[in-house]
């Protein structure tokens, strides 16, 4: 799923700063998981920024209302009665939400309120880590599923760079050298022979990459 | 919230009271609204708080921990402490019918009582001069005070009820001259005729029926028993003659059963209180016969062993050869049964079983003559008195039906939540049962007044919160993310990653309430105490602020099963909410009072380890990390907000207001909020 944090607080008072009728518009999907941009945090930061803007007399009115994905145009009408009576939307979902957002309402400031950090996955309650960077070409299957693209402080996909320390990576000693962590699981699966094999490069994509399902398409027209 | 599994006490409730409504009602400190909710279902709360069967507390899952939890003395709570008619349940409209009842016990009267709620004119025939049948007369004062019986029987005469006493059936008057004046006729005349053992000289002088011979006490015409007494049964009414009969100054008295404790309907509790009081119980003895000199001197018993189960599932006793042995008895009481008085229905052409009850279609109560609904024990046999008002209500149904041509509802099988299995039982903290105060033994054998009484105030909150509130626990809605926050952080491991969303199994959460302040989605809801039910109370408080117009108003939350009696501190400036533990406090609940003009907030919380629910300290203290943040963001300052236990003084934290002022929202209007 996406990983995504609360923007500070005072560049979303910043961002609404003209604004006194702003709709708090969160996510259910990614965000709601990883606890950035759910019901729960609408209300909150709803809370917040009205709080916030009582004490500097300019009171706001806030309206809040979850959609169960944002990144789809196709929930976005249910929000349209709301969306007419603000002057702002602050989005709570990921970067791509707020754009399918913002592809809707043409005439409507949309604002976000998260930094999208990455697709990752829970670790435990409220601790998510980085597993994937949409590049475009899995590899995974060489690597005994980990992935050094995302995990790799150097995204080196043929091979450690030999900097590692203890099996730590030297960009990060938070961090475990990925590679040696595909080597361990490749020798567990006595699968070490893939590691001569490897050639990968890494294709890098031309941005925005469009996707577009061949029968979908044939059905539409 | 819609749960379709009943909690086990109000699945196994006859008339399935919302036990864990009242109890919970109770538990908070709203003793009104708890009598309201027994007195939707039951119109003698005072007498079924005294003397119902409980068959609520053997299902009562609190019983899987420790013991469970003592709901009927809870009912008693209620009853005595709201005395007035709070529940009247005034007719809605007036219905032309009319409904002759015949009987005044309990499944009578309470028949009564609904079919007037219904709008119904019910008139009451009662053989007896007064209302109440059993109630009234066969059960002694020192169980249950006659006052109380009456004042239940006048709140249901009250509702237009028109009482006729000393009206015989078969006598004074007959089912057939009835249905002429009468639409419809309810025959709840009960089974109050004595079982006889066929003994040689069971008709000797001194020989009594105990059902007679209470009857007789009550009205103060005391028989002349002698010193020694034998009462022969196992029942309540046995060790009811037994332990009235010391009161009457016997030396003497001996309880005589034919199985063992085990077996005795009357139960143990009710037999250690009776031999406290000098009753002598004999086990496994039945009677042979009985002798003496035109009056009754002497009884023989033969010796029993138990043999095997019989249709009831009790092991059937069986004598053992030449093991009798005679007991001197001056009077001897008969307790080992009734039948109804078949002779009152001879010639009704109604139709009567062998066993001499009244033979009708079903629950219904529907009889073999149109228009005439019969129930309770002339229909079942003895039973308890809580059958008896189910009866009542069950025929009370009947007839409503019968008037306006409907069929009646069909009865939705009742499904019970489980017992809890031993995963759950084990992480659920102890609490000891409240013990009732009860006169002691050597007082109360003097006189008639009533032994138990009653839980204190502390007792009853006490005794409420030990209430698992079974199935009243997190209810997963469809905007569940299926994030399994909660399946990571439930106490009980309780919510598992299902199909689609999350499930939570309703019948092993215990209502902690964690999962719902943590939610990400608020997907979660409860059964009680829910996140509206905080944000209407923090309103109710500010309004009410509002008017006392405090120089510092400061909200406090604290744990209700820590201070069961209510907030932990006194203090002027602290408006105080209750939560049943303090981990389903949001940090949103924390926050929203500021933004009303509260100057500082404060959580009473429990020592570590003391939870009761285990980890809600460890999930509060993060909300208020989390709150704290949002003050100083905000620009609040977040020394506004803390948590206290014991050993910090809230004093403290009221003196940093010199420093920190009021909330800045109100500055300028110094006491209005």
């Amino acid at each position: 799923m996406i990983i995504a944090e609360l923007k500070p607080f005072q560049e979303i008072k910043d961002m609404l700063k003209d604004y006194r009728k702003i709709l708090i518009l969160g996510c259910g999907a990614c965000v709601t998981v990883c606890m950035s941009g759910g019901e729960k945090q609408v209300e909150l930061l709803a809370l917040a920024i009205r709080m916030a803007r009582k004490l500097e007399g300019n009171d706001i009115s806030v309206i809040e209302q979850t959609l169960l994905r944002q990144c789809d145009p196709g929930f976005i009408d249910r929000i349209k009665d709301e969306a007419s009576q603000v002057e702002a939307v602050l989005s709570m979902g990921c970067g791509a939400g707020v754009q399918g957002i913002v592809e809707k309402l043409d005439n409507m400031p949309v604002l976000p309120a998260l930094n999208t950090r990455f697709i990752g996955i829970a670790d435990r309650e409220g601790n998510f880590s980085e597993k994937c960077m949409a590049c475009g070409n899995c590899i995974l299957a060489k690597t005994g599923g980990i992935c050094p693209v995302s995990r790799c402080a150097k995204s080196l996909v043929n091979g450690p760079c030999g900097g590692a320390q203890g099996g730590l990576c030297e960009a990060s000693k938070d961090n475990p050298c990925v590679w040696q962590l595909i080597y361990a699981r490749l020798e567990k699966l006595n699968m070490l022979h893939l590691l001569k094999e490897m050639s990968n490069t890494r294709i890098w994509p031309v941005h925005p990459q469009k996707l577009a399902m061949e029968e979908a398409g044939s059905i539409k027209e | 919230m819609s749960i379709s599994a009943m909690p086990p006490c109000q699945a196994a409730c006859p008339i399935h009271t919302d036990v864990r409504g009242y109890v919970f009602a109770i538990a908070v400190g709203d003793v009104e609204d708890a009598i309201k909710i027994i007195r939707q279902v039951n119109p003698f709360p005072s007498v079924c708080g005294r003397i119902c069967t409980r068959p609520c507390e053997k299902k009562c899952r609190r019983g899987q921990v420790d013991e469970p939890v003592s709901i009927r003395a809870l009912k008693r709570f209620a009853a005595d402490q709201i005395k007035e008619l709070v529940f009247a349940g005034k007719p809605v409209q007036n219905r032309p019918e009319k409904i002759a009842i015949i009987g005044s016990g309990p499944a009578g009267l309470t028949a009564a009582h609904d079919l007037a709620i219904l709008g119904y004119k019910v008139t009451v025939f009662e053989a007896q001069k007064v209302l109440g049948g059993m109630l009234s007369e066969g059960i002694p004062e020192y169980r249950l005070p006659k006052d109380l019986v009456k004042a239940e029987i006048d709140r249901i005469i009250a509702l237009g009820v028109e009482p006729r006493t000393g009206v015989l059936l078969g006598k004074d008057i007959t089912i057939e001259g009835l249905l002429k004046d009468f639409q419809a006729v309810f025959i709840a005349v009960g089974s109050q005729k004595s079982i006889v053992p066929k003994c040689h000289g069971s008709d000797l002088k001194g020989i009594i029926s105990g059902v007679e011979f209470l009857k007789q006490v009550s009205r103060k015409q005391i028989p002349n028993l002698g010193k020694k007494v034998a009462v022969i049964g196992g029942g309540h009414t046995a060790l009811d003659a037994a332990r009235t009969c010391i009161r009457l100054g016997c030396d003497e008295v001996t309880v005589l059963y034919r199985r063992t404790l085990e077996e005795m309907p009357a139960g143990k509790e009710e037999v250690e209180e009776a031999e406290k009081e000098g009753i002598k119980l004999r086990y496994l003895s039945a009677p042979v016969s009985f002798s003496g000199n035109g009056k009754v001197t002497r009884a023989r018993f033969v010796q029993m062993q138990l043999g095997e189960p019989d249709a009831s599932g009790r092991r059937r006793p069986v004598p053992i050869e030449n093991s009798e042995f005679d007991i001197e008895a001056d009077s001897v009481i008969l307790a080992i049964g009734y039948t109804p008085d078949s002779g009152l229905l001879e010639e009704s052409g109604l139709e009567l079983k062998r066993n001499g009850t009244l033979s009708v279609k079903d629950e219904t109560g529907i009889t073999n003559i149109a228009g005439v609904f019969a129930a309770g024990d002339v229909v079942s046999g003895p039973q308890s008195v809580i059958e008896a008002i189910a009866s009542g209500r069950r025929v009370a149904e009947a007839i409503h039906c019968f008037f306006r041509n409907k069929s009646p509802k069909e009865k939705a099988g009742i499904i019970a939540l489980e017992p809890l299995d031993e995963s759950i039982t084990n992480l659920i903290s102890k609490a000891e049962r409240q013990k009732m105060f009860s006169l002691p033994a050597e007082d109360r054998i003097r006189h008639f007044e009533e032994i138990d009484l009653g839980f204190s105030k502390e007792q009853a909150l006490k005794e409420a919160q030990r209430c698992l509130n079974c199935g009243a626990g997190a209810h997963i809605g469809e905007n569940c993310a299926s994030c399994l926050n909660c399946v990571r952080i439930c106490p009980y491991d309780v919510p598992s990653p299902g199909k689609e969303l999350v499930a939570v199994d309703i019948n092993r959460c215990q209502a902690c309430g964690i999962c719902a302040s943590e939610c990400p989605a608020s997907a979660i809801t409860l059964g009680i105490d829910t996140m509206q039910d905080s944000r209407a109370e923090i309103d109710k408080i500010v309004d009410k602020a509002r008017q006392e117009s405090p120089e510092i108003l400061i909200l406090g939350f604290y744990c209700r099963y820590r201070s069961p009696l209510g907030p932990p501190l006194d203090r002027d400036e602290v408006y105080w909410i209750g939560k049943c533990c303090t981990g389903r406090i949001d940090t949103a609940d924390l926050l929203y009072p500021f933004e009303f003009g509260v100057d500082g907030a404060v959580v009473h919380i429990c020592e570590k380890d003391a939870c009761r629910h285990r980890e809600g300290n460890k999930y509060l203290r993060k909300h208020v990390k989390e709150a704290k943040k949002i003050l100083d963001i905000t620009g609040f300052n977040a020394g506004r907000l803390t948590v206290i236990t014991d050993e910090e003084d809230i004093s403290g934290f009221i003196n940093t207001f010199d420093e920190l002022g009021i909330n800045p929202l109100r500055k300028g209007k110094k006491v209005k909020l």
